[in-house]
């Protein structure tokens, strides 16, 4: 029975990432300049790191090619995340205006079609520069290779899960769109940072309150010293994030349904 | 003395096509105007959407260089005397705003003041003379924002007119302006005509405006004048098909491609 | 001249004024700089420390503080100029603009000169708080504001004038916005936005002195934590030869726009 459930929500899932990619096609030449915007863009925090190790090679035992993993791995889970699930990203804005109304004529669960909705260009350039960088600055063998593909299908998770998380403040508050964006701000900065910098009560919030933990520290572990159980515990981390996040969501929308909502635009 | 002067004029874009512009193909966006407009008259110029209408004024504001042919606009020659042009030349477009959104309408005034270099003395008498026939006492210090779009538009062409323009290039004035702010924009600007004789030229497709502003109607087609008659003999004196037709009938049946010969045998005047 | 200097003045004193509403947007900004300056502050302390010396490049851990507070308080405050111009191109404003007695680059770059002075302040005012907090203050000299406020005003003039030479090309391109991503991430990263230039390996040094980029951001943050008035004239004599070197760039691309137009219609 859920089996087969989980099938067609993988049918659907195709369907729409098949139906945005020729969208994207479609105008094949912004998608490339996006794309290859936000390779530059990368490529400039990389720069800097490049140049930082070039004068400081070690950091609390970080070195060049820790940081380089975690570019790659923060760029490609952020990326694959936010790819194909590219109305997560603005989910605050789109609730207080009242947009989820469209989406409610839908037959089947709701948050599976609001998410695939649409794609961005952007996200794929950070999946191509996360890849990118990890294969030709990392020169992985094989078994590394692999655990990176598997974190960075976790971290992916990680972002959705978050997306959810701060997102769904707007059921709660109502206009909840500056608080959403800054608390994205702060889990986007954290997660292009070496987690050894912070310690004591951040590193609680970096694993708890802003999971970037899951992102810039646990993942980059554990592909530096091919930790299976730092990888275990990433994925365990992702799989409750995502939980939590579609949790709060239905929930919210629980109260959506009932017209429960504060300060909602008319 | 003639505001406006123009004979044969012709503009052919030529359009690249392919990576390197190899192929190019020349588009006709205005065949021949030849058009005399006498100083303080106010015309209607308009046309479908794609006729010329705004090529010619280009032309006529000297950010355009015709192919062929000569125009004269306050005695001056456009393409080459442009920055003495511009100064006689007030303009408002409906859909574009010369005022600052967030800041008062009055902080926009004492910046144009500046840009056209409007003596201070001159410029305080003049700005208290719109204000108190704009109406705008009311809402000078408000921001720009905050005004309804009827108050917006009536500081817009306020400002238009700091400067004592000569010509007034009004494009689309009333778009989107409930019916009384639109009568009392209309008024405004014949008022503005008759005592201070600033030659009119009016883009718009509300006829509306058209009949309460324009002493003339001068209708463009394929880069050609279809129509160039006073307001009054065209709606007096038009039959369409045998029958008295209304400004609006008559300007659809020009903008549905007729050209100024077949016109003849539906228009005729009686 | 002295009709379009009271031109350029008026100009950017109304886009400063109409830009006093983003001083309400400071709480806002306030999260953001409080976190970067803080990751920044766990970055240099680390680096400090695991180098065993209390001078880097010249700076001290509170300098660097301090310096890097100049810095993102300049990045934060980049006028919307070149896409502004973009935008005037498309939409047909342009022909608009062009009705006025002022040069339109003139015009452009005045405002943005009037915009971003009222948000550099705003910016500092904030960022000069939070390193208040994190580490106190410096011992200022009491020319460095000065010579601050100075340098970056010339500053703002070169990067208008190197915005202005991008959105230009508007007339030619169909999109700009790669070309400014390229001009801003280079100055980012040239221009010591993240790390002081003294920092960089010497080949790279000797070569971006050369480069404009250095003089918008490097050498005003310099200047303030290490005000020097030999440094003060170096200074302004690079921004002013560079002012005038793109000066005339800005003057021969716009007289082919202005040809552009009158045969095209822009």
């Amino acid at each position: 029975m859920w089996f087969s459930k989980i099938l067609s929500y993988l049918r659907l899932a195709r369907a729409y990432i098949k139906l945005n990619w020729s969208m994207q096609m479609e105008y094949r030449g912004a998608f490339l300049s996006q794309a290859l915007a936000m390779f530059l863009n990368n490529g400039t925090w990389l720069a800097f790191w490049l140049l930082f190790f070039n004068r400081f090679p070690v950091i609390k035992g970080w070195e060049q090619s820790d940081v380089v993993t975690l570019w790659a791995i923060s760029a490609a889970g952020f990326g694959l995340g936010n790819a194909f699930c590219w109305n997560l990203h603005n989910l605050a804005a789109m609730i207080s205006r009242g947009e989820l109304d469209v989406w409610m004529l839908y037959p089947r669960a709701l948050l599976p079609h609001l998410a695939l909705g649409k794609m961005s260009a952007t996200a794929i350039g950070d999946l191509a520069f996360g890849y990118f960088i990890y294969i030709v600055m990392v020169r992985p063998d094989l078994h590394h290779f692999l655990l990176f593909n598997a974190l960075v299908v976790a971290v992916a998770l990680v972002f959705i899960g978050f997306n959810l998380w701060r997102g769904s403040l707007a059921f709660y508050f109502g206009q909840a769109e500056v608080l959403s964006e800054q608390w994205f701000f702060a889990m986007i900065t954290f997660s292009t940072y070496p987690n050894c910098l912070f310690d004591g009560w951040l590193k609680v919030v970096l694993y708890t309150l802003i999971p970037a933990g899951l992102v810039s520290g646990l993942p980059v572990e554990a592909l530096r010293d091919f930790d299976i159980g730092a990888a275990a515990f990433t994925w365990l981390g992702a799989l409750f994030v995502l939980a939590s996040g579609a949790a709060s969501f239905e929930l919210g929308l629980r109260r959506y349904q009932s017209g429960n909502l504060l300060g909602m635009r008319s | 003395m003639n505001a406006v002067e123009t004979d044969n004029l012709r503009k052919v874009f030529e359009i690249k096509k392919g990576l390197l512009g190899r192929d190019s193909k020349t588009v006709v966006a205005v065949e021949a105007i030849s058009l005399t407009v006498p100083a303080g008259q106010s015309v209607a110029f308009i046309g479908p959407n794609g006729a010329g209408k705004s090529t010619t004024i280009k032309m006529l504001t000297g950010i355009l260089k015709p192919s062929s042919g000569t125009a004269s606009v306050l005695g001056l020659d456009p393409w080459k005397q442009r920055s003495k042009l511009v100064r006689q030349i007030g303009a408002v477009f409906g859909q574009r705003s010369q005022l600052w959104l967030h800041l008062p309408p009055s902080d926009s005034f004492d910046l144009l003041a500046e840009i056209y270099g409007i003596p201070k003395n001159d410029y305080r008498k003049r700005k208290a003379l719109l204000v108190e026939r704009f109406d705008l006492g009311r809402f000078l210090s408000t921001p720009v924002r905050k005004l309804s779009l009827g108050e917006r538009m009536r500081a817009e062409i306020a400002a238009s007119l700091l400067h004592r323009p000569q010509l007034l290039l009004l494009d689309e004035p009333t778009i989107g302006v409930d019916v009384i702010a639109r009568q009392n924009l209309r008024d405004l600007v014949c008022q503005w005509n008759r005592e201070e004789g600033v030659t009119v030229f009016l883009t718009s497709h509300d006829t509306g405006d058209i009949e309460s502003v324009a002493d003339r109607v001068v209708v463009i087609n394929h880069g050609r004048i279809v129509l160039d008659d006073s307001l009054s003999s065209v709606s007096e004196n038009t039959l369409i098909e045998g029958k008295p037709a209304g400004l609006e009938e008559i300007i659809a049946h020009l903008f549905s491609g007729a050209t100024n010969l077949s016109m003849q045998n539906c228009i005729s005047p009686s | 001249m002295k009709n379009s200097i009271r031109q350029i003045w008026a100009v950017a004193k109304v886009a400063a004024r109409s830009n006093l509403a983003y001083i309400g947007e400071v709480a806002s900004r306030t999260f953001f700089l409080a976190v970067i300056l803080f990751i920044f502050l766990k970055l240099w302390q680390a680096t400090y420390r695991e180098s065993a010396s209390s001078v880097l490049g010249g700076l001290t851990l509170k300098q660097m503080l301090w310096y890097l507070t100049v810095t993102e308080a300049i990045y934060m405050s980049a006028p919307r100029l070149a896409q502004q111009i973009d935008e005037d191109v498309r939409s047909g404003a342009l022909a608009v603009r062009l009705l006025k007695p002022i040069s339109y680059p003139l015009y452009c770059l005045s405002s943005a000169l009037g915009e971003r002075i009222v948000r550099f302040l705003a910016n500092f005012a904030t960022g000069a708080a939070v390193t208040f907090c994190l580490v106190g203050p410096f011992d200022c000299s009491p020319a460095a504001p000065l010579m601050l406020l100075v340098t970056v005003l010339l500053a703002f003039v070169l990067d208008g004038l190197g915005h202005l030479i991008i959105g230009l090309w508007a007339f030619w391109l169909e999109d700009t916005s790669g070309l400014l991503l390229i001009y801003t991430r280079l100055s980012m990263i040239l221009g010591g936005m993240l790390i002081p230039m003294e920092l960089f390996p010497d080949w790279l040094k000797s070569f971006v002195l050369f480069l404009p980029f250095p003089y918008l951001v490097w050498g005003p943050a310099h200047l303030f934590v290490h005000s020097n008035w030999l440094q003060f004239a170096q200074l302004l004599g690079c921004q002013f030869l560079y002012i005038l070197l793109l000066l005339a760039i800005v003057k021969v691309i716009y007289g082919w726009a202005l040809e552009r137009i009158s045969a095209h219609g822009g």
